[in-house]
């Protein structure tokens, strides 16, 4: 197919965005084409803006546009408790929620030998002063359900072990309004892996 | 119960275009050697699992003179017809059309189960413990899907930690502890699992494998399967995770040394007795044979207790290796056991085949020809 030169040019850098392919970056192209000029470039600067301003809290590692991020600067939220991620965007997932009031810490991954990430690029080092600087008394392990998201919380269990806070790891398991009889085996046994009193 | 009616070759292997019709029970596919007997069992194999049971190659499987191979097989699954069409053209994708509409690949399989043995299936008793331990990973995976996603979970912690013992030389053994106990403990848990799953699996196998060699054998001979674990299990699951668990903290400087983990199920094997002795190094050709086959029937019969119903079973040039006695045993057991079967053969086997009395149909193969089809109506 040949395109105009600037629409190609277009398609192409859209076709980077994660979850787009060729058709769907040609929709966007001509729907963009269809804006006024202004609406384009509102949505150009949002994109530029938020490149700019958004940073890494200084204390967690969450998203944040100034040194602290929102979480961390929120005098209402519960200081006692610490809930542990792999992702910046694991936070947004977790507040959503509605359900945790509590602070965060970002890891920016998880452990993996393969990809050469340890103990030193996670710096849990930082994550370790943090807490004995502060009035944590529970850290929540919210890392992912597989092989390495569990390695990462085996390892952060051991490491918190000696100072005097609770470490959990949060439970995993049926989707709410899901039927059990169509959840696969491994969901299914984890979340009896996960399961407590009522 | 389910089988082939019938299937259109073209261009598969030395067959240019052949049109046949099966025998919902059993049939025979006779001639002499390199005619097409074997790629005649090959392209019904392709038909049910989208791929040959001896080559990964699809290229191999086009004849030479055409461009693409086309299958078409009708299949009858409980009265309702289905057609399958497979077609590939070099350097193209495979196509796959199941009653006209196009499905991936993938999603076609176990639609129409199918077990096949042929002569290389001795490999099983005569190579080293990977083959056996494929084996033993295909039959769990079959019974248990949460089997398949544990064994890629420990291929993954196992890839992983084999990375890190290779970086831990010359580190302090407290440092070292500490980054390889969070692997290790995923490690324990899911290779407990792994190996109570294929305890059990052949445990099954064992049953029903030493039923139908010992009637292949008229009770002269015996077989039975043992699992030799790298780590020593015991019956309670909690104990084996202890054990293994040891057996790894005993292990760490090897382990270090050799930048691999020396304990686990990726090191085991399936351990196969002929009257008490190791039918690797012990046995006779034809007993290898009579035990690879039992393990495939093990396998039968394991599918038809779990599902009702009788995968479609092609044999590929058993009856050379057998006396008179063991062919009558295995027809014997097809007769009770199977739904449709398949068998090649070069040798005449109509003798026997009169005794059991069941219908069959005979179609002889000559260079990538059928020809003189004989049907014999059952009584
Ligand atoms: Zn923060």
């Amino acid at each position: 197919m040949v395109y105009p030169g600037h629409l190609k040019k277009l398609v192409e850098a859209l076709t980077r965005f994660p979850g787009i392919g060729q058709k769907s970056a040609q929709r966007i192209a001509f729907y963009l084409l269809g804006c006024s000029r202004e609406d384009v470039v509102a949505i150009a600067r949002a994109m530029v803006d938020a490149k700019d301003k958004l940073g890494f809290c200084q204390t967690c590692g969450s998203l944040a546009e100034t040194d602290l991020c929102i979480y961390c600067s929120d005098s209402k939220r519960d200081n006692n408790l610490l809930c542990v991620v792999q992702e910046p965007r694991d936070v947004l997932v977790l507040e959503r929620t509605g359900q945790y009031s509590g602070l965060y810490h970002v890891l920016h991954g998880a452990l993996s030998p393969l990809d050469g990430i340890g103990p030193e690029e996670l710096k849990l080092d930082r994550l370790v002063s943090r807490i004995r600087e502060s009035e944590i008394r529970e850290v929540i392990i919210a890392t992912n359900p597989n092989v390495e998201g569990d390695a990462t919380a085996g390892y952060l269990a051991r490491l918190l072990n000696p100072l005097s806070v609770r470490v959990t790891r949060i439970a995993f398991g049926l989707p709410v309004g899901g039927d059990i009889e169509y959840a696969d085996d491994l969901t299914l046994s984890r979340a009896l892996d996960g399961r407590r009193v009522i | 119960m389910f089988y082939l009616e019938s299937l259109l070759i073209k261009g598969f292997r030395n067959y240019h275009y052949q049109q046949l019709q099966f025998n919902p029970r059993l049939n025979i596919i006779c001639g002499g050697n390199a005619q097409g007997k074997t790629n005649l069992l090959e392209s019904i194999y392709y038909l049910s699992v989208t791929r040959s049971f001896r080559t990964r190659r699809d290229q191999e499987l086009v004849n030479w003179e055409e461009p693409l191979f086309y299958l078409k097989g009708i299949f009858y699954k409980y009265d309702l017809r289905n057609s399958i069409r497979i077609s590939y053209r070099k350097n193209a994708q495979l196509k796959v059309k199941v009653n006209d509409k196009a499905v991936s690949r993938y999603a076609h399989l176990q639609q129409f189960p199918i077990v096949v043995f042929s002569p290389d299936d001795v490999l099983l008793i005569r190579e080293g413990p990977s083959i056996r331990r494929r084996f033993l990973n295909l039959e769990a995976s079959r019974l248990s899907p949460q089997y398949f996603e544990e064994l890629r979970a420990y291929q993954r912690v196992l890839q992983q930690r084999n990375n890190l013992l290779k970086k831990l030389y010359g580190r302090g053994s407290r440092q070292i502890n500490e980054l390889l106990e969070p692997w290790d403990e995923t490690l324990v848990s899911l290779g407990s699992n792994i190996i109570h799953t294929r305890v059990k699996i052949i445990k099954y196998l064992e049953k029903e494998g030493k039923v139908f060699f010992e009637n292949m054998t008229s009770s002269r001979e015996t077989i039975s399967l043992e699992y030799a674990a790298s780590v020593e299990y015991s019956e309670a699951f909690n104990e084996t995770k202890e054990i293994f668990r040891r057996r790894l903290e005993k292990a760490r400087e090897i382990e270090i040394r050799k930048g691999s983990t020396v304990v686990g199920p990726h090191l085991d094997d399936l351990k196969i007795m002929i009257n008490g002795y190791d039918s690797r190094k012990y046995s006779s050709q034809g007993q290898k044979r009579t035990a690879a086959l039992s393990l495939k029937m093990a396998e039968v019969s394991l599918f038809r207790k779990e599902h009702n119903d009788c995968p479609i079973i092609l044999l590929d040039d058993v009856f050379s290796e057998f006396d008179e006695k063991r062919k009558m045993h295995l027809l014997d057991f097809l007769r009770d056991n199977s739904g449709q079967c398949f068998i090649s053969t070069a040798i005449g086997i109509d003798n026997l085949l009169e005794s059991i009395s069941s219908d069959y149909k005979t179609i002889s193969i000559h260079q990538g020809r059928a020809s003189d089809e004989v049907s014999r109506p059952g009584n």
